[in-house]
């Protein structure tokens, strides 16, 4: 056969490097937002874990660094090429050699793991100051949950939390594992029926967060988001006494006649709103659907996908399944008017 | 009922001619199952390549509506499924160890040729369960990783988990196969003079490969087994309203799916530490190092399964213990990355196709390596799993590191396997498209990971700052595809154009060059002894520090063609009709368990033995002339020996997932039936029954190798009427629990005690129907003193199921009163 050609890998390796460095910056420079950003910390738990990841990474830079520069350095700079004079080496041992990229890489990982184990330790408390708030979060194929215990709040899909207050997590779920993803307050963790996972942590900057589901958990995984509002504890306590409030039954207008669908349409077999309809506090076993109290206070609405609308709220009453497919919401096969006097009514809820 | 084999033609020039379709079909010889793995791979990594394309295609705008949710999931499902256990599994283990192993340590085929061939059928018929959704509609759609309970029937109703779980079934039954196979021909059939440190490293890699898939498998076989019985038999094994907790799935399939990782990279390993030497006319660089290196790795990834389950809140020792572990598979590793590079320093390079993917290999693999140390990190993993920068990492594993291997050493072994090279040209092309696309699809990963993005969302809103990486991702995935027509299209043009290629085309290393290309069915005309490592080098050049460049030393004469007398002293295996029809067996008995079928199962499993006992007798000259047994042993150990032994092991894995099942969920049963049903009078006498049976078989052992037949077989059927009285006993035991209303799906207590002293008592009756057919064969006069082996290789299988019985026994009957605390 032909020997290959000896071919110069130079150019072709440079405009490689090259590309690769410019996808690279292009990456952590093209701008955001990014709503499900990892690397902007607003929870003394999320600081921890980016801590503990700019340290990793700049550990893992510099072993790639070395691992490039001495490829290079094999590649370009200390071998030979087919048709060149003299010998090649023929070095396939070296003590010395083998001790340094064995212990070196040893102390690195223990440089990594020391801090790991000390935020893990960190970052499992297992109790928490007294004036903790406790929030249940309840994951169900596709929405999520939240109640409060000790406020007797119950809501769906937006939770809300306190700045510079200790919070508790408590989660569980009603049906198949889910993940609660909330990456800027509080990473994530797995929500598995028959076990109770905590989150706990403490946020410091108010704001509207994004979360969603990660663990894949059927038909409309990608469809399961959440809001996480960081409130002042005064905005919080304004939000729960709200909630704590039983909405006004509306008496005229498109609204009363929404009620009346309400009323006899099933939704009340899942969906509960306080002094109207549904099973007071204390939900079934079998219950199903979010809590509509406060529905129209809330901004999004079908596992945080839609904006919380008019048309919106219409569009998913019409025909669950299209918005978010394998839904357990039936669809009702109400007619324009009746579906708008509906949402005039969900609307009213505020 | 197998037609009488015709004769070899042994001076035929190579192993590709001759033998027509029927002759592929009955084929037992490890090249030409090499070649069907090879092809039946390739095949199936288009239709994995085919449906990350879709995948791609959905994800390339938000709010996409290209395929539907359900759709989408089944594509990302069948595309790990695909790409894990129908490609690179059968690429690496399938094609490159079956055509690797016996040329590389000098053999003349692997220890169990018919047992090679029915894995490939087994393997070619799983894979067909786990697509027939292709044709019926359904495929698995629950993720590679089928975590329960989504996979219970009250989430997953259609058959889309069925037929994931029948497959899996069935294509580890033949990777644990492939792997006891080659585990013995490694250790028992190495050429005279190759001892351990003298192994080329791809055999290292092989030889822990398939010691992690034999104790490593079983694991998910449980599993899998539990899914099953939950999805048709309404046990509770994952479900939270029975006690029962869905963590069960994830802790089995991880002990399982960790190995898996090194199972795909550790032939990688070895596959690249076979090109770097030759193409850079080194040996390879601290070869003791890293043989130890990859028993390291294989040894720790048992212990690091709980890195998968940072998020399932295992509690903070555990998180601890599980990232310490991970970090420390990272030393090994590094070892074996700056080998390699040492071993290209100082070297003479040639930039064939095959180095450019070896070195290409090197430094995605450390990407893939490095962010891997990340979410070793258990608080980093809570930002990280589950989204796209996990997909990132593993991609330059598994995609930027062994499938980079695979095709370093598939344009290096092609002139080996047809006699011609791959097209240089194109495989530079594709080398390049290849490298290029491959780091614009995956590298942004780690950023919309690092944004967010979630794993195996079907679709996601406009407003997340994904969109552009995504779309970029997906244009780079489609040229990407497109690389990999050149490849496909090289193979295509090659296989009958390319340029030949003699016996040693690279000037390589190791024992397979030394003789023609496609090597002849009998692989070496004599068996070669060898003297060092770099066999063949040394042979050439007489050191293995030789550069090569001088003219060869010693004047090497290849193995071509043999003399007559050199031919009727070859001893080959016949092909065989078994293999095809009890992997059809299997296929029948696997469709029965998908439809509910029953009696088709009983019918595939009734074939199956059938075939089994008439196969064990299809040679006349049975025995001490076994024809499969074409080698001097290098442990001095039959390899049938040796072939139990390490099933035996794999077993023990099977027993201590099913006991240690029964132990936790002893104490979550609801509710009675408890373990104070439990007779323990009536056992002990059937204990003590099983324990004597042990017993008889020592003596029915000694009859035969004292020259005592009668006294032999006497004893056979002693030891197989006590095995009988013992399920008799079981028996009894079962349908009195049974009339007590201890149904299978009863509670937690009862379906755990059913499984697993049901497969004991499974084993046991496999055990009793051996022994009558050793009986009834010693009756016939057909075992004498130098057969006594066969009734040792039963001895050996009765005993195991004995002990396993004492442990049963013991844990299950006499700690009975340990509950609740």
């Amino acid at each position: 056969m032909k020997p290959p050609r000896h071919i110069r890998l130079t150019r072709a390796s440079i405009s490689a490097a090259l590309i690769a460095m410019a996808v690279g910056i292009a990456g952590c420079a093209s701008g955001g937002p990014y709503p499900l950003d990892t690397l902007s910390p607003k929870s003394d738990l999320t600081r921890a874990i980016l801590n503990l990841f700019k340290e990793v990474t700049i550990l893992d830079s510099i072993v790639l660094v070395v691992v490039v520069v001495a490829m290079i350095g094999a590649i370009f700079v200390y071998s030979s090429r087919e048709g060149d004079p003299g010998e090649p080496s023929a070095m396939h041992s070296d003590v010395t050699l083998e001790m340094l990229w064995t212990v070196i890489p040893a102390l690195i990982l223990v440089a990594i793991t020391v801090p790991t184990v000390h935020t893990i330790i960190r970052t499992q408390p297992n109790k928490w100051p007294a004036d903790t708030l406790e929030v249940k979060v309840i994951a169900h194929q596709w929405w999520w949950e939240f109640r409060y215990p000790t406020l007797g709040v119950v809501t769906a899909d937006e939770v809300h939390i306190p700045i510079n207050r200790s919070i508790h997590f408590a989660m569980t779920s009603k049906d198949v594992i889910h993940s609660f993803f909330m990456p800027s307050i509080g990473g994530k963790r797995d929500v598995v029926p028959g076990q109770e996972n905590q989150i706990t942590l403490t946020a410091d900057t108010p704001g509207e967060y994004y979360g969603q589901c990660t663990e894949f958990c059927g038909a409309s995984h990608a469809n399961m988001r959440f809001r996480v509002f960081v409130d002042t504890p005064e905005a919080f306590n304004q939000w729960v006494a709200h909630q704590n409030e039983v909405p006004m039954k509306p008496t005229e207008g498109p609204a009363a006649a929404g009620a009346k669908i309400w009323a006899d349409a099933p939704c009340a077999i899942c969906h509960t709103v306080k002094g109207i309809s549904g099973f007071s506090k204390e939900y079934t076993y079998g219950f199903r659907g979010p809590d509509l109290t406060h529905f129209g206070s809330r901004t999004t609405l079908a596992g945080s996908m839609l904006k919380n609308t008019p048309a919106n709220v219409a569009l998913w009453i019409k025909n669950p399944d299209a918005v978010k497919p394998g839904a357990n919401m039936p669809t009702l096969g109400l007619d324009d008017q009746e579906l708008s006097d509906l949402v005039a009514y969900l609307e009213s809820l505020k | 009922m197998a037609a009488q084999p015709k004769p070899l033609h042994l001076e035929q020039v190579n192993y590709l001619e001759g033998g027509g379709i029927y002759g592929w079909l009955t084929t037992i010889d490890h090249k030409r199952i090499a070649v069907l793995y090879g092809i039946s791979a390739l095949l199936f990594m288009a239709l994995g390549g085919t449906e990350a394309m879709l995948v791609r295609a959905q994800l390339i705008v938000p709010n996409n509506h290209f395929l539907s949710a359900d759709f989408y999931n089944q594509m990302f499902t069948m595309h790990g499924l695909t790409m894990i256990f129908l490609v690179v599994m059968p690429l690496e283990t399938g094609l490159f160890g079956n055509f690797l192993i016996p040329l590389q340590i000098g053999a003349r085929d692997v220890a169990f040729p018919r047992l090679n061939a029915l894995s490939y059928w087994i393997f070619i018929l799983g894979a067909l369960s786990l697509n027939f959704g292709w044709i019926w509609g359904g495929l698995p759609n629950g993720g590679w990783f089928g975590y329960a309970n989504l996979t219970e029937r009250a989430y997953a109703p259609g058959l889309n988990i069925d037929y994931y779980d029948v497959g899996l079934l069935i294509l580890g039954i033949s990777s644990v196969m492939s792997a006891l196979n080659f585990f013995v021909t490694i250790v028992n059939m190495r050429a005279p003079g190759m001892t351990f440190m003298r192994m080329p490293m791809f055999i290292w890699a092989l030889l822990v490969t398939v010691i992690l898939l034999l104790l490593a498998f079983p694991a998910l076989t449980v599993g899998l087994i539990f899914l099953f019985a939950d999805r048709y038999f309404g046990s509770h094994f994952y479900e939270v309203i029975a006690g029962a907790t869905p963590m069960l799935w994830q802790h089995l399939f991880w002990i399982f799916g960790h190995p898996e990782v090194y199972i795909m990279a550790l032939p990688a390993f070895g596959m690249i530490s076979e090109v770097l030497p030759v193409f850079s006319r080194k040996p390879l660089f601290g070869y003791p190092m890293m043989a130890y290196s990859i028993i390291l790795i294989a040894f720790l990834s048992y212990g690091v399964w709980g890195h998968h389950m940072f998020a399932t809140g295992m509690g903070p020792v555990a998180d601890s213990a599980f990232a310490i572990t991970s970090m420390l598979i990272a030393i090994p590793t590094g070892v074996k990355v700056f080998s390699w590079i040492a071993t290209v320093w100082g070297g003479r390079l040639r930039f064939t196709t095959s180095m450019l993917f070896a070195l290409g290999f090197i430094l995605e693999f450390t990407i893939g390596g490095l962010s891997g140390v990340m979410h070793a990190s258990a608080p980093i993993d809570l930002e990280q799993t589950d989204s796209y920068f996990i997909i990132a990492h593993f991609h330059y594993v598994l995609f930027g590191g062994v499938l980079m291997a695979i095709l370093s050493a598939f344009y290096f072994y092609f002139p080996k396997m047809c006699g011609r090279f791959m097209n240089e040209t194109l495989g530079k092309w594709h080398f390049w498209l290849t490298t290029i696309f491959f780091n614009c699809t995956f590298f942004p990963m780690h950023f919309l990971g690092e944004w967010g993005m979630p794993r195996r969302i079907y679709t996601y809103a406009p407003d997340m700052g994904w969109n552009f990486w995504n779309m970029f991702e997906s244009i780079s995935a489609f040229c990407l595809g497109a690389s990999f027509l050149l490849f496909f299209a090289n193979i295509a043009w090659s296989w009958f154009n390319g340029e030949r290629a003699g016996a040693d085309p690279w000037n390589a290393r190791t024992l397979e060059w030394s003789i023609p290309s496609p090597p002849p069915i009998y692989n070496f005309v004599t068996v070669p002894t060898v003297h060092s490592r770099d066999a063949f080098w040394v042979e050439k050049y007489g050191d293995v520090e030789a550069s090569g460049l001088a003219e060869k030393r010693v004047n090497v004469e290849y193995q071509t063609l043999p003399t007559p007398e050199e031919i009727a002293a070859i001893h080959m295996p016949l092909p065989s009709l078994f293999p095809i029809i009890m992997a059809g067996a299997i296929f029948l008995a696997g469709v029965g368990m998908l439809v509910g079928w029953f009696r088709l199962v009983f019918l595939g499993l009734g074939l199956l033995g059938f075939c089994a006992i008439s196969m064990s007798f299809e040679y006349k000259e049975w025995g001490e002339d076994n024809p499969h047994q074409v080698h001097e042993s290098f442990l001095k150990l039959d390899n049938r020996k040796v072939g139990v032994w390490s099933f035996i092991g794999s077993e023990c894995v099977f027993f201590a997932s099913l006991i240690s099942t029964f132990m936790v969920y002893k104490s979550r049963s609801i509710g009675l039936p408890d373990a104070d049903i439990l007779n323990i009078p009536l056992t002990s006498f059937s204990t003590f029954i099983l324990l004597m049976s042990s017993l008889l078989m020592v003596l029915a052992l000694a009859g035969f190798q004292g020259g005592k037949p009668k006294v032999g077989t006497f004893w056979l059927f002693g030891t197989a009427f006590f095995g009988l009285i013992f399920l008799g006993g079981q028996v009894y035991e079962f349908t009195s629990f049974y009339r007590e209303g201890m149904l299978y799906n009863t509670n937690l207590f009862s379906q755990c005690f059913y499984t697993l002293v049901g497969f004991h008592g499974f084993h046991v009756f496999l055990g009793v129907v051996w022994l009558l057919v050793m009986a009834f064969a010693g009756m016939k006069g057909k075992i004498g003193r130098s057969r006594a082996l066969s009734v040792e290789l039963c001895g050996l299988y009765w005993h195991f199921v004995d002990i396993v019985w004492v442990v049963i026994f013991t844990l299950i009957y006499l700690m009975r009163t340990i509950k609740r605390a």
